[in-house]
């Protein structure tokens, strides 16, 4: 197993540094070519800068501290805290990532060069100026604002790290070129006046400024830019005494309940599941990724294409949505992993238990699909699409929800050896994306079918009590089988967690 | 608190689970007095968590019965888990939810009023010294105090029986003094105690009634003093389970 672990991990480091290249090398390509539009080329550079500097923030923060000096280590050394920040800040600087980031920033270098030696001259202190910041930015985000390290939480991050990537990469190949059309074009003055006014930007507003030879502005942009390194390096000595001197807990996550609130959930077995459930939808890493994949990929797609002038997908943004989101929790037992045991040892839990897990998953997922059909089919303006998501929608909702329950307790497949998915349970969320769609959907899609070839109005909107009645019909009585499982099974499922957990 | 006095708080009848081949637990027949505190002990692999697991529902047997108070867990689940407290060992908790949380949510999916629930969460953490960590969830908790919080999670509905698999196992002497404190509280209010160690100073200190089990099978059971014979527990589990403590050859290399 940890063979195969560790080799997922090369695959996805392999990649991380392939997309990395790529960026850097596109982002020194966007300062070399010639645009039409007085000061574009500024723009890109500024927006794509932007991108850099987040990624140098977000990367630790969304790994952990996972670098070669971590603060901890020091918590018991007697160094004082000052000439330790200042060490760790060197340090800090001998890392890889700075090679890319010097591809990527030297856009502004090329940036300069197409309006003579002194805006390259610019362009080079900017570059230095960025690269600098970049660093330090990173480091100072870590102390102030990155979990405390943990190997138990650690496990989350990789997997979930990698598919992230690849969801971000998929949807950027279509987002950045439309971003980049907007700036080039001139067509964005609001896009380009917050790029530049952001200290990601000041560089290139300083190279732009150099081409134009105003000297005063190329004083103010690097000006202000070592000053928000300088103001960086003063807040970090602090920030890393109060991060050492962190007790064991303080930094970690809070789970806080509300004592005093009245309680929103009735109390009754039932109550406490949903309660439960949607705090971990709320908490667990995991689950947030998966809704967040879900809404991204729904709601991105069809918004892109709508940005292209192609609005025909809009309305069903809220489908691919729903669709996403089920396919996704088609685990609900194997991912819980061995907790199982405390349904099985309360007396009658079972049917609670899937009913609120049913419950919590419809409430999270359901109005959220709803809304996003509503508003995207209203805002496409494609009235031919109304029978077609009112059918789809309700009915992918409600015959999802007990679907996902039996899945769940049909077929499952615990956390693998590293805390992530198990390649089967891969395969199944593929598989569910395929089976979930059909089985809910396919006596509203028949009629919407039929209603569409023989131009009857009539047929197609009829395709919206049968879409609900048919997925009335299944939610209940998938919903039925899986408590059944869950009452006849429970033992024998739970065994199958428990030989994947050890 | 006794339930029919004489009535047995747990009753292994021919228990039997097979894995593949490997007959894990064969035909154990067990007998845990009601107020007593029982100590099952056995070797790594001799069929003692297989055995209480099959005790409190999470895992079928082939043959044979487990009868709690005289309800049988198999055929009448719902009244006989009411009666069971149960702490496993290295099992998952809904480990984003903090300790408090955690109980509430146990506590009303048992059908208690919340404002029950609440009072004897607040005590049970304050007591297992678990109420400095209120806000912090469970995965980050310590080995110690995911013990706690699962003894905890065990007492919350006021069990007649405790079924606790290696409860000081991996546990820090601070913690395990309050865990023991507190089962012997449970005891002398007339609870029933068994659980699964093979500290056997522990048992000897805890229990009053002990059985030992190797290779599935029950070798000796009964009360504390018949089994092990006038000599300490240890030496008398060693020449029960037929074991010879090895160590004593070889190594002529080691720290010559």
């Amino acid at each position: 197993m940890r063979r195969a672990t560790s080799g997922r991990r090369w695959i996805g480091i392999l990649l991380l540094a392939l997309l990395v290249t790529l960026l850097a090398v596109t982002t020194l390509l966007a300062g070399l070519v010639h645009y039409r539009y007085p000061g574009a080329g500024a723009d890109v550079v500024a927006t794509l800068s932007l991108g850099w500097l987040l990624g140098w923030i977000a990367g630790p923060l969304l790994t952990g501290d996972d670098a070669a000096l971590r603060m901890d280590y020091f918590k018991l050394l007697p160094i004082p805290a000052r000439r330790l920040a200042h060490a760790m800040l060197g340090a800090a600087f001998a890392n890889v990532s700075l090679v890319f980031s010097l591809i990527a920033f030297a856009a502004l270098i090329a940036l300069g060069a197409r309006s003579g030696v002194a805006a390259a001259l610019t362009g080079v202190v900017a570059t230095a100026l960025d690269l600098v910041l970049a660093v330090v930015a990173s480091t100072v985000a870590v102390a102030a604002f990155g979990p405390t390290i943990s190997s138990r939480r650690g496990r989350d991050f990789g997997t979930i790290l990698l598919a992230l990537t690849i969801t971000l990469l998929s949807l950027a190949s279509g987002l950045v070129p439309l971003i980049a059309k907007r700036l080039t074009d001139g067509h964005s003055p609001v896009l380009a006046a917050v790029v530049r006014i952001l200290p990601s930007g000041w560089g290139a507003v300083a190279v732009d400024a150099a081409g134009r030879s105003d000297w005063g502005l190329v004083a103010l942009a690097l000006g202000g830019l070592a000053a928000a390194i300088g103001a960086l390096v003063a807040a970090w000595p602090p920030l890393l005494a109060r991060r050492l001197t962190m007790s064991a807990r303080g930094g970690r996550q809070r789970a806080h309940v509300a004592r005093t609130g009245e309680p929103v959930l009735p109390l009754t077995p039932l109550g406490a599941v949903i309660g439960k459930e949607l705090r971990m939808y709320s908490r667990s890493v995991l689950r947030s990724v998966m809704l967040m994949i879900s809404f991204l990929v729904g709601v991105l797609v069809g918004v892109l294409s709508a940005l292209s002038g192609k609005t025909e997908g809009l309305p069903f943004a809220g489908l691919l949505f729903t669709v996403i989101a089920a396919a996704c929790f088609t685990n609900f037992y194997g991912d819980d992993g061995t907790s199982l045991w405390l349904t099985l040892v309360v007396p009658g839990a079972e049917r609670p238990d899937v009913r609120g897990r049913v419950w919590a998953w419809f409430l999270v997922v359901g109005p959220a699909g709803l809304l996003i059909t509503v508003a995207f089919t209203a805002i496409s303006g494609q009235t031919w699409a109304w029978p077609w998501v009112l059918a789809g929608e309700p009915a992918m909702i409600i015959g999802s929800a007990g679907l996902l329950a039996l899945i769940g307790v049909v077929s499952v497949n615990g956390p693998d050896a590293d805390g992530g998915p198990s390649p089967a349970r891969v395969l199944k969320t593929h598989l569910a994306l395929i089976v979930i769609p059909v089985v809910t959907m396919f006596p509203a899609a028949a009629l919407l079918a039929a209603g569409a070839a023989g131009h009857s109005p009539a047929l197609r909107w009829l395709a919206v009590p049968v879409g609900l009645a048919w997925a009335a019909w299944l939610g209940r009585y998938s919903l039925q089988q899986a408590q059944r499982r869950l009452q006849t099974q429970g033992p024998e499922i739970f065994a199958r967690l428990r030989t994947s957990a050890s | 608190m006794n339930d029919g006095g004489s009535v047995p708080a747990l009753q292994f009848a021919g228990l039997t689970k097979r894995f593949g081949e490997n007959v894990a637990v064969d035909h154990i027949d067990l007998v845990v007095p009601p107020g007593s505190f029982f100590g099952l002990v056995g070797p790594n692999g001799a069929g003692k968590t297989t055995s209480l697991s099959m005790a409190v529902g999470l895992l079928r047997p082939d043959a044979g019965t487990v009868t709690i108070f005289g309800r049988d867990v198999w055929a009448d689940p719902v009244a006989a888990k009411a009666l069971i407290g149960v702490l496993p060992d290295g099992l998952a908790l809904p480990d984003r939810l903090s300790g408090r949380e955690i109980l509430l949510y146990l506590g009303l999916l048992r059908g208690m009023s919340r404002e029950v629930v609440l009072q004897r969460a607040d005590e049970l953490l304050r007591v297992l010294e678990l109420d400095g960590a209120e806000g912090t969830p469970v995965i980050d908790y310590s080995t110690g105090m995911r013990k706690k919080i699962t003894l905890a999670t065990a007492l919350l509905h006021s069990p007649k029986l405790l079924v606790l698999d290696e409860p000081f196992e991996a546990v820090d002497p601070v913690s395990a003094a309050t865990i023991r404190t507190i089962l012997q509280r449970f005891v002398a209010a007339g609870g029933s105690v068994i659980f699964s160690s093979h500290v056997m100073p522990l048992v000897e200190q805890l229990c009053d009634h002990v059985a030992v089990i190797a290779k599935g099978k029950v070798l000796a059971s009964g009360p504390l003093d018949e089994v092990r014979g006038g000599q300490p527990l240890e030496d008398a589990f060693v020449h029960i389970v037929g074991a010879r403590a090895g160590g004593a050859e070889g190594l002529s290399w080691l720290a010559s």
